[in-house]
């Protein structure tokens, strides 16, 4: 009782030294005297940066920058009513404070119509500015834990026989969406999938890594164009080899191979195999034995080479 | 003070835990030491990790892939200055893991001084295994390594005016089996050595300014791939099908691949918390590849004659690739945001090359030309934010796109029989809309939903008449975490006779539970079911077969679960548990759905379902010696099982024993 008595006089003595007269911020020294466990470890925080550079206005340095001018919640004695308290705010709110700062790079520019903000899931439901689990983006949790404790079946789907590497740590979501919303996807049509991260060129992220697989090929294979390598993959899990959509290749490519009206560039159809193609033989049912540049060829308008 | 310890046990507790090194648990004094002005914190966990394969080994390297060796788990080093006035650096973090032996390796340092720098690298390396699988992709096979590294270095970083720098490399080497077949299209398949060599670089330049309220943000990029893949002949003679009378005695294939993409970015912010933001990106990547092909062969063909046959192919590919993007939000009130964003992309691949393949023994010279492929889309989508009340919240969207896929079969050869442009247009039109509730703090529920209908898609599994809808509830007091999700969406593709249908459902229910600070629990379980009927059509004896269908189902049953102990601060004990089950389409023997089957249909039944089961359990020990040093032990057993095709199962063991120190 007695040191919360201190405190708050110690915090009414500062407030009163060296504030802007007017505007209400009491600078973050004043903060330290309530808010030890916050301030204590501060300096390891990105946003400590504001103070240590001391080259900012009052409302862009130290805690004031987030949460406001400080004097009347001082004057007060404390209380999340008299304060910017993120624990109080709606989601909306706690997106444009935080943009204020941080809205102007080329990763957040669709924050506003993702599909994350749309969901009420804004900054302060994955980043823990005071707790964070590491210091680096200030995430609440590991990244992995922290996607997949809402997205329950991703997680499944990571937990398969073939998967990318996320669960053994040399992957991250965010190597292949973005959370804070993206542009529409040039590799389908409309805005699904959403958040899934674009290369710089604004192509699939899957290139980012399978840089082979990018062309520009003489023959291209239309459908990684058209509709993306989730024509024929799963990108996180699959019970398939390759992390393929079905168990065995010809049904994949029969799929869209069957010369179904109206379909395909010259709305005649996917063109259908050679007729020399007996499916009676097992050696035609393993399409990629032959056609082995599927996802593009400089030398082959079949891919066989 | 103790809020990163706090947060640390929140992290391990809530996370079930899908490998068993490294281990979470922190050591050391969160708070760290302090030295000189500077802070630091540390833990480097060292050991042994073992494993042990009863089964196809091969199969256990593509999903698992741990070796026997010692190496460095996992470490992390945060060095800050107290000030924020270092004299090289403010900050230092390093985080890696595996390195040294393990087969996914990983290494990210972020160095900086406030108002003069930050640099940023990541450093990947995974060993990758993929055999060639049975009833999967034939005689495909990779052993490679591919490393990864990327470098971002800003300067100023605080000021009106910012500069970047990059350079990121990515590398692929390796022997892997691929095949070639031989002398036409019914010529018996062979199979190939290739010595994978692909490398990628690209270095970036950019700046950034604060001009009247708007921030620009110019980068240059140019990327340079090269790929000089040898493919050589494994072995003379006779190839995959015995009854084939096709024989290679001499094949060799060098085909390098090399090229650059140039690119300019420019991005234009101005975000206003009063009225409107508005950002747009522009985007421009000149893709240009050189290629050669050289691939000679020699053998008998399937009629038993001598033949020998040379390809070349030589030429240039290009790809401009152009991609604009302007995103308003305005803020009618502040209870209502409206997002409008128009997208404009367009692809195209073009060049010259000659495709030249000579029949030594016909003197035959087949000729082909670069097929032009062109894409064109302009997207526009608004999307409503609407809050009225603070525990209620609505969104919905609007959005079109229409799209050009234009080609040209032989481009660039004027007056060429098949020269004819051809161009398919498809017009999206799809709606979204949800509602958020929160009738008490604790408890969330959504539930949304989205309807799409294009007029023409390229593909018939393409997304025509779909629609998707999904909630979510989530319950959160606490520690107590409890959440259930379902996720539906369907599409039908119907043309004519011919269609494909595609129904997938989701289903989850996840709960983790901090009872007490010894004790915490986690699991979840998931049902991911997928079906799809699509028409096919396929040659039996010259005979085209096109009434049939194909029918794929999948029902996943997935299941995590952990617990974790801590006795008295003595040791840490974690249980984890992992399933992941396809029963298919219920059936226990493959054979039963082929009675009265013709056709091809035998053969379709076996590939529609697939069940298997993967289960992995683990349990882990982590025993504090000292208060900077834990003793760890952890061992993970994995058992993959097939129903049908048990050649490919396999039980594995792989278990470790570290030391986690700080210093």
């Amino acid at each position: 009782m007695t040191a919360c008595l201190a405190a708050m006089l110690f915090c009414r003595a500062m407030a009163g030294q060296g504030v802007p007269s007017g505007n209400g911020f009491v600078g973050s020294t004043v903060c330290k005297a309530c808010h030890p466990d916050v301030s204590l470890n501060f300096y390891k925080n990105p946003h400590y940066r504001s103070v240590a550079a001391a080259d900012q206005p009052p409302e862009k340095t130290g805690c004031e920058s987030c949460h406001g001018p400080g004097k009347q919640h001082v004057e007060a004695r404390g209380g999340k009513a008299t304060i910017v308290a993120f624990s109080q705010l709606g989601a909306k709110e706690v997106l444009d404070n935080c943009l204020r700062c941080h809205a102007n790079t080329m990763s957040r520019a669709n924050i506003r119509r993702s599909e994350h903000t749309s969901n009420d899931v804004v900054c302060n439901q994955c980043h823990s500015i005071h707790k964070p689990s590491s210091p680096k983006f200030l995430l609440a949790r590991k990244q992995t834990e922290l996607c997949e404790s809402c997205h329950a079946p991703v997680r499944a789907q990571f937990n398969m026989p073939v998967k990318h590497r996320v669960h053994e740590g040399f992957m991250n979501c965010t190597d292949c969406h973005n959370p804070h919303g993206t542009n529409s996807p040039t590799w389908r049509m409309g805005v699904r999938p959403r958040l899934v991260g674009q290369s710089a060129d604004g192509e699939e992220p899957c290139l980012r890594c399978h840089q082979d697989k990018r062309g520009p090929f003489a023959f291209e294979h239309p459908a990684v164009r058209v509709d993306g390598c989730e024509s024929c993959h799963a990108p996180h899990g699959s019970t398939n080899a390759r992390l393929l959509k079905r168990p065995v290749v010809f049904t994949l490519c029969l799929e869209c191979h069957n010369g179904a009206g109206n379909f395909g560039r010259q709305g005649d159809g996917i063109v259908t195999q050679n007729a020399s193609h007996n499916m009676a033989d097992p050696r035609y049912r393993s399409c990629t034995t032959c056609h082995v540049r599927i996802h593009g060829s400089n030398a082959s308008a079949q891919f066989l080479r | 003070m103790r809020t990163l310890p706090v947060a640390l046990l929140f992290a391990a507790v809530l996370s079930a835990q899908q490998v068993a090194a490294p281990t979470p648990e922190a050591v050391g004094s969160s708070r760290g030491e302090n030295l000189d002005g500077y802070n630091i914190v540390n833990s480097f966990e060292t050991g042994y990790r073992f494993h042990m394969v009863s089964g196809n080994l091969e199969r256990y390297r593509s999903d698992v892939n741990f070796g026997n060796g010692i190496r460095l788990l996992s470490s992390n080093l945060w060095i800050n200055s107290r000030e924020g006035h270092g004299l090289l650096f403010d900050e230092l973090l390093l985080t890696t893991q595996g390195l040294g032996n393990d087969p996914y390796q990983m290494a990210k340092l972020r160095i900086g001084k406030n108002k003069l720098y930050q640099y940023d690298l990541v450093w990947r390396l995974s060993d990758y295994y993929n055999p060639g699988l049975i009833g999967g992709i034939g005689q495909h096979f990779q052993d490679t390594q591919r490393t990864m590294q990327d470098h971002d270095l800003t300067l100023l970083p605080r000021s009106k005016i910012r500069f970047f720098l990059g350079y990121s490399r990515n590398r692929q080497d390796g022997p892997a089996l691929t095949t070639i077949q031989a002398f036409d299209d019914r010529g018996d398949e062979f199979p190939l050595f290739s010595n994978v060599r692909r490398v990628y670089n690209e270095y970036r330049v950019g700046g950034e300014a604060r001009v009247a309220g708007f921030r620009i943000n110019i980068t240059r990029t140019w990327e340079n791939f090269r790929e000089d893949t040898t493919d050589s002949l494994a072995f003379t003679g006779l190839g995959n099908n015995i009854t084939d009378n096709t024989l290679l005695t001499q094949f060799s294939r060098s085909q390098p691949y090399h090229g650059n993409t140039p690119s300019w970015r420019l991005g234009l912010f101005r975000e206003s918390n009063r009225w409107f933001a508005f950002n747009g990106k522009l985007s421009y990547a000149e893709g240009q590849r050189d290629f050669v092909v050289d691939e000679f062969a020699v053998g008998q063909d399937r009629f038993a004659n001598p033949n020998s046959r040379q390809i070349l192919s030589t030429g240039t590919g290009r790809r401009p690739v152009t991609v604009a993007n302007a995103t308003i939000s305005i803020f009618p009130s502040s209870t209502l945001t409206v997002t409008n964003q128009t997208s404009f992309n367009r692809i195209r691949m073009e060049g010259n090359s000659q495709f030249q393949e000579f029949d030594f023994a016909t003197q035959a010279d087949n000729v082909a030309n670069f097929q032009y492929l062109g894409l064109q889309a302009i997207t526009n989508s608004t999307d409503l934010n609407y809050r009225p009340r603070k525990w209620i919240g609505l969104f919905g969207g609007y959005h079109y796109t229409n799209r050009k896929v234009a080609s040209i079969e032989q481009f660039a050869v004027t007056g060429f029989s098949q020269n004819t442009f051809y161009e398919q247009e498809s017009t999206l039109h799809s709606g979204s809309g949800g509602i958020r509730i929160s009738p008490i703090k604790p408890l969330t529920i959504i539930a949304d939903g989205e309807i799409g209908r294009a007029d023409r898609p390229f593909y018939t599994t393409s997304e025509r008449n779909y629609h998707a809808l999904g909630g979510r509830v989530q319950y959160k007091r606490g520690s107590l975490l409890l959440s259930a999700q379902s996720k539906t969406s369907y599409n039908t593709n119907s043309i004519s006779l011919s269609f494909h249908t595609a129904r997938s459902r989701s289903n989850s229910v996840d709960a983790s539970w901090t009872l007490r600070s010894w004790l915490s629990f986690d699991a979840s379980y998931a049902k991911i079911h997928l079906d799809t009927l699509t028409a096919i059509a396929y040659y039996l004896n010259r005979s085209l077969v096109s009434g049939d269908r194909s029918l794929y189902i999948s029902n996943i049953h997935t299941g995590t679960a952990g617990v974790r102990f801590d006795f008295r601060k003595r040791a840490d004990l974690y249980l984890g548990f992992t399933r992941v089950q396809d029963v298919g389409d219920g059936r226990a023997i493959l054979t039963d759905a082929n009675a009265g089957a013709t056709g091809v249909q035998p053969f379709l039944a076996a590939a529609q379902v697939y069940p298997l089961s993967f289960d992995s359990p683990l349990a882990r020990l982590s025993v504090p010696l000292r208060e900077k040093l834990r003793f760890n032990v952890g061992y993970q057993r994995y058992r993959y099982q097939e129903a049908w095709l048990p050649t490919q199962n396999y039980g594995a063991g792989t278990g470790y024993a570290s030391l986690l120190w700080s210093f």
